[in-house]
């Protein structure tokens, strides 16, 4: 495999296995110390300590848990579920893309905030689900996933469009070809390029909305760590420790970019270059 | 790259290096406060930001100062039973009233030159007491059963009980008759949508104060310049801007950037903030912590069985260490409460204190309770039943979630567990609190010096679905002593008689530990060394009631 | 072509009116009504207090009720009086409107300026420094929170520098257009830089796809110039991602910005309904909501003609 491959990969590899690795050591990420508030770098404290004390290496390893799954799930739920819809939209044409663009339209157009805060209100013990000891994880992902397939399928319903009257299409339809299989085939593979960049940054894009999830009650209640939830103290702090939103903001870039680069080398990968 | 600059920027604001602070002439004072005011009409939505603005520009017949004491505003003496200013009346069904008197100052006028005068008493009465006009607390001008014009200068108020607090008119607005009684009478139903406050907020004619409102920038900013007819002290400033900014960090940052010269302490900063500010700009602004009136506190839901034995809800105060929270987390600047009554209040008793940190103590009363077995660090009792609860406050508000954390850590070392599950505000008042879904609840009152505790305390206050959960006893509070020493203290006019009903109040309080208080906040007030003569009250009443004693250094 | 664009407005209607009774539903089913939120900071109102608001609210009805005489009267042009603040609907919405299609116009015709031209360059210099210094701008432009951002650009320009100030709208009594567009510019910048990023990726990606195909060879093959190339024949083929994002963009315009917005203290749409649902305010809430969904539906509309217009081969009708 290139290292276009192997780099991004294997930073994200590692990231996932510190977090997975990091309960090994015994240390507590919440522990508190209320004398060691806002301190800077030390030895004991690589990172510094957050306003209750608390080690920030050790909460960013941890936020790495949830940040990560939250983010990787999410994302490929809305890219799966819109891919679905704008991919038999684009295809089928008439009738069901009347159909399916205007329930997507309807969801665009649906208000953020009061299905959120009805969110919040809902208790899910009373819904027969199970105390979650996640800190609600699965609710995030299930949001995210909720708001985020209307974009992917209005990307890939519209590559599909300029891609249905191609010859190469035609072709196949005329060679009988079954609609899935032009769809698997011929359509899907060219729809790549959008849908991978919508991935990618749909990846980083749900670390930042965690943040602001966890502003309503809706992201991961404290004292559990998340890149989100430490970004969101942060914004309060800034003036007395602004560093603090550097390190989950570092954190948040590095794997942005990765995905993004890993992105870009399975985009060629498919296009056939390089 | 661009991160890393602005970080090294921001590292040499936070060491103190000043950058743009200019030195102007100050005509103009600007106030930054972090919530804009809805309506300006001062008797709908009751409001910090609106009674913050108002306080500038209008004035009600008495107020508390800040040394706490009830003192007149637009009267010439305060009426008492001892002046003759009031008296007891008997009323058509055989009980006992109160008819206070109060004579208005000289040369008290509308803006528009009109004089003060007992007829806007009088409408302002006819409002509050419309059972349509949309007032919320209704209540407290239907007790009033008359108000009478004496003379161009003199009111009496009959009102229909006896009670200590029978001369406080500080929340009893005059509305200008000659601008709204037309409006009013129209219509008394859609008189809060059609009021002049509202559709000419700039209308000179409102206004009895030092100020007048000028310019209204909806959602942004509002403009106040002197009241040519104000006939006392006149005020320093030509203009007052007061600027809405509901981001503390932004506040902040418009305070040192100098586009703002003075952050509300009311409504502005949040404690730990103004401590951080203090330790980077010392010498460009004083610092004053006030405590004040908003009693943060944890309910305790009485109806879960663990929480019904005293025994367990003393456990949970004695196990936390609330003076090393304070200490630590506010440098001592709001200090622990021993109950919900301020020690600046009159009826606080100084012998009741906070309860202390006693690990042994929480321990050996569990053990009694029987939550004697460890399993995980959490204690059960012998039918197998986890000392465990959920915790809930208003998310996304950082201090009390800061607070959350560090109980929940001492809790587990007693061997409680406490899960945090937060909601957002509406969520969290609207549903979990007000239909009492909660198990620990932490937030905040906010009440007036010497307020009886009726609606937070006594037993008919509970909410339940019959009386569509009106009513504010959210532990569910059912204490028959409570209940009487309620009734009794209203009526009670002896003020030392009325100190020892305080002190047995907040004996079982103490005792009964249905409430774990937490601490007064205290607005932190960072005022720029050349403006002088602010003082914070540090209750409900705000400091711009005296704004005509600000200056310039 | 007519005829589908009457089509599509008909659908759009429809799925405004479902819209509408979806949204008052949800409003109606948020915990906590107007009159709890008076309640929970004010000890001094009493039961009795509490019934009566509720009925002079005509809170206590059934929303199915609610929604009926909301409909009726908004047919007849009527939104209804927003209680927050204190005024009609409309007469609430025009300033915030105003100031917030400013903002978010401005932000976004500089977001497409700087993606679009960024990402066709980083695909035409695909693999080169400049191209991984491009995608480097759009991954800190994709991982950079506005609120961050929007604070560290006052804290260099209006704290540290001193050249602009550090809230959007000037004092009243300092008013003026030069003032007005001197505090556009840190919120614009703040919104345009982290939007940026994104254009330019779907750029990029498009665009060297579009390079990649065979006739792009043929024409540079036949000695069609490189710029000729790529503004020519490239950026319309690539352009079908871009508008697609780009109208899901436009589309949330009417929504506004409320972490930027309330960085900046500057009044606009996301911080209106914000305070309009936080605050129950029903009928505000629903006006702004449903202008929102209406500019979703009609730019995923524009964009719909738009892909038969970049491309011939698209037909939607």
């Amino acid at each position: 495999m290139s290292p276009r491959f192997t780099l991004p990969l294997g930073m994200l590899v590692l990231l996932a296995l510190a977090a997975a690795a990091i309960p090994l050591t015994g240390a507590d990420p919440d522990a508190i110390d209320l004398a060691k508030r806002y301190a800077g770098p030390s030895l004991a404290h690589p990172l510094g300590t957050d306003e209750l004390g608390r080690d920030v290496a050790l909460r960013l390893l941890y936020g790495a848990r949830v940040s990560l799954a939250v983010a990787i799930s999410a994302a490929l739920a809305a890219v799966a579920i819109g891919t679905a819809i704008g991919l038999a939209a684009g295809t089928l044409g008439g009738r069901i893309d009347g159909a399916l663009m205007r329930a997507t339209d309807a969801v665009l157009a649906l208000p953020v905030l009061p299905v959120l805060i009805v969110l919040a209100a809902i208790d899910t013990q009373k819904l027969g689900l199970p105390q979650s000891d996640d800190g609600g994880l699965w609710r995030i992902v299930a949001i995210v996933a909720l708001f985020g397939w209307p974009k992917v399928a209005r990307l890939v319903r519209a590559t599909a469009l300029a891609l249905v009257n191609r010859d190469f299409v035609r072709a196949a339809t005329a060679l009988g070809a079954g609609r899935l299989r032009i769809m698997a085939v011929h359509i899907l593979p060219n729809c790549a390029g959008p849908l991978l960049v919508a991935t990618a940054l749909a990846a980083g894009g749900t670390i930042l909305y965690e943040s602001v999830l966890s502003f309503l009650g809706l992201g991961i209640q404290p004292p559990t760590a998340s890149w989100g939830n430490m970004l969101t103290n942060a914004q309060e702090t800034i003036w007395q420790a602004p560093w603090l939103a550097l390190w989950p903001g570092l954190a948040i870039l590095a794997t942005v970019t990765a995905i993004n680069l890993l992105a870009d080398a399975l985009q060629d990968r498919i296009a056939g270059r390089r | 790259m661009k991160r890393a600059r602005a970080l090294l920027l921001a590292l040499a604001v936070t060491l103190g290096f000043d950058g743009a602070a200019q030195a102007q002439s100050h005509d103009t004072l600007t106030i930054g406060i972090s919530q804009f005011p809805s309506t300006l009409h001062p008797m709908f939505d009751s409001m910090a930001a609106k009674s913050y603005v108002l306080a500038m520009a209008r004035r009600p017949l008495t107020t508390y100062d800040k040394d706490w004491k009830l003192v007149c505003l637009m009267c010439e003496t305060l009426p008492t039973f001892e002046n003759g200013g009031a008296k007891r009346v008997p009323l058509p069904d055989g009980k006992e009233g109160v008819e206070v008197t109060f004579r208005l100052k000289d040369g008290f006028k509308w803006g528009d030159g009109m004089p003060v005068s007992p007829r806007d008493a009088i409408l302002a009465w006819d409002i509050g007491r419309h059972p349509r006009s949309g007032v919320a607390s209704g209540e407290s001008y239907r007790r009033i059963l008359s108000v009478v014009a004496k003379d161009e200068r003199t009111i009496a108020f009959t009102s229909d009980r006896v009670t200590f607090t029978y001369n406080d008119f500080s929340q009893f607005e005059f509305i200008p008759e000659h601008i709204e009684r037309r409006l009013f009478e129209a219509d008394p139903e859609t008189y809060r949508r059609r009021t002049t406050f509202d559709t000419e907020p700039t209308n000179p004619a409102l206004f009895n104060g030092p100020y007048r409102i000028a310019e209204v920038q909806q959602g942004a900013a509002i403009m106040l310049v002197p009241n040519g007819q104000w006939a006392a002290k006149m005020p320093a400033f030509k203009r007052v801007v007061v600027r809405a900014i509901e981001n503390t960090a932004a506040l902040e940052a418009n305070l040192l950037s100098g586009s703002i010269d003075y952050v509300a302490g009311e409504l502005g900063f949040t404690l730990d903030q103004a401590l951080a500010l203090e330790k980077r700009h010392p010498a460009r602004f004083d610092f004053q912590y006030v405590p004040g009136l908003v009693y943060e506190h944890i309910d305790l839901n009485l109806d879960l069985p663990a929480l019904q034995d005293k025994r367990v809800r003393q456990a949970l105060i004695l196990a936390t260490d609330r003076a090393a929270l304070v200490r630590q987390l506010f440098e001592d600047r709001q200090p622990v409460a021993a109950s919900f009554i301020n020690p600046k209040d009159a009826g606080y008793a100084a012998d009741i204190a906070p309860y202390p940190f006693d690990l042994a103590r929480a321990q050996a009363l569990l053990d009694q309770a029987g939550y004697t077995r460890n399993v995980g660090g959490v204690r059960q009792n012998a039918a197998g039943q986890r000392l465990s609860f959920e915790f809930g406050t208003t998310a996304g508000n950082r201090i009390r979630e800061t607070v959350q954390q560090v109980l929940q850590a001492q809790w587990r070392r007693a061997g409680i567990e406490v899960r945090i599950r937060n909601e957002p505000a509406r969520v969290f008042f609207g549903e979990t609190v007000r239909q009492r879904k909660f198990q620990l609840a932490m937030y905040a009152w906010i009440s007036a010096p010497q307020s009886v505790p009726r609606t937070t305390l006594h037993s008919e206050s509970i909410p339940t679905a019959e009386n569509a959960w009106a009513g504010q006893n959210q532990p569910g509070i059912r204490n028959a002593e409570m209940d009487q020493l309620i009734d009794t203290i209203e009526r009670e006019l002896d003020a030392d008689k009325r100190k020892a009903l305080w002190a047995r109040m907040q004996q079982i309080y103490a005792d009964e530990a249905w409430v774990m208080p937490l601490f007064f906040r205290a607005d932190p007030f960072v005022v720029p060394k050349w403006l002088a003569g602010l003082a914070p009250t540090g209750h409900q009443y705000p400091s711009p009631l005296a704004i005509e004693h600000w200056h310039v250094r | 072509m007519m005829r589908y664009a009457l089509q599509r407005a008909l659908q759009g209607v429809l799925v405004l009116v479902a819209a509408s009774f979806a949204i008052y539903v949800l409003l109606g089913l948020m915990p906590g009504d107007p009159i709890d939120l008076m309640i929970s900071g004010n000890p001094q109102i009493t039961p009795d207090d509490v019934r009566r608001l509720r009925e002079l609210y005509g809170i206590d009805r059934p929303i199915l009720s609610r929604y009926a005489e909301w409909a009726t009267a908004a047919l007849q042009g009527d939104l209804g009086y927003s209680r927050l603040y204190a005024k009609p609907v409309l007469a609430a919405i025009g300033p915030a409107l105003a100031n917030t299609s400013v903002l978010m116009l401005a932000a976004f015709a500089i977001a497409l300026a700087i993606g679009i031209p960024l990402g066709l360059l980083a695909a035409a210099k695909r693999g080169s420094f400049v191209d991984a210094a491009i995608n480097g701008f759009a991954f800190v432009s994709a991982a950079t929170p506005s609120f961050w951002l929007g604070l560290m650009l006052i804290v260099l320009f209006a704290v540290v520098l001193g050249w602009l100030p550090a809230s959007a709208l000037p004092l009243p009594g300092q008013d003026g257009l030069g003032a007005r567009l001197l505090g556009l510019i840190l919120p614009v910048a703040t919104l345009a830089l982290v939007e940026a990023g994104e254009y330019a990726r779907y750029m990029r990606s498009a665009a060297s796809e579009a390079l990649a195909q065979d006739w792009v060879r043929t024409a540079r093959a036949k000695g069609a110039s490189r710029a000729r190339v790529l503004f020519g024949h490239v950026l319309r083929n690539a352009a079908i991602p871009v508008a697609t994002v780009a109208a899901l963009g436009f589309g949330g315009l009417f929504s506004g910005a409320l972490v930027t917005e309330t960085i900046f203290a500057y009044p606009g749409m996301g911080k209106l309904i914000y305070d309009a649902i936080l605050g129950s305010d029903y009928n505000l809430a629903l006006a702004c909501l449903l202008m929102a969904a209406g500019l979703v539906i009609v730019a995923n509309f524009v964009a719909d003609l738009a892909y038969a217009a970049l491309d011939p081969r698209v037909s939607v009708a």
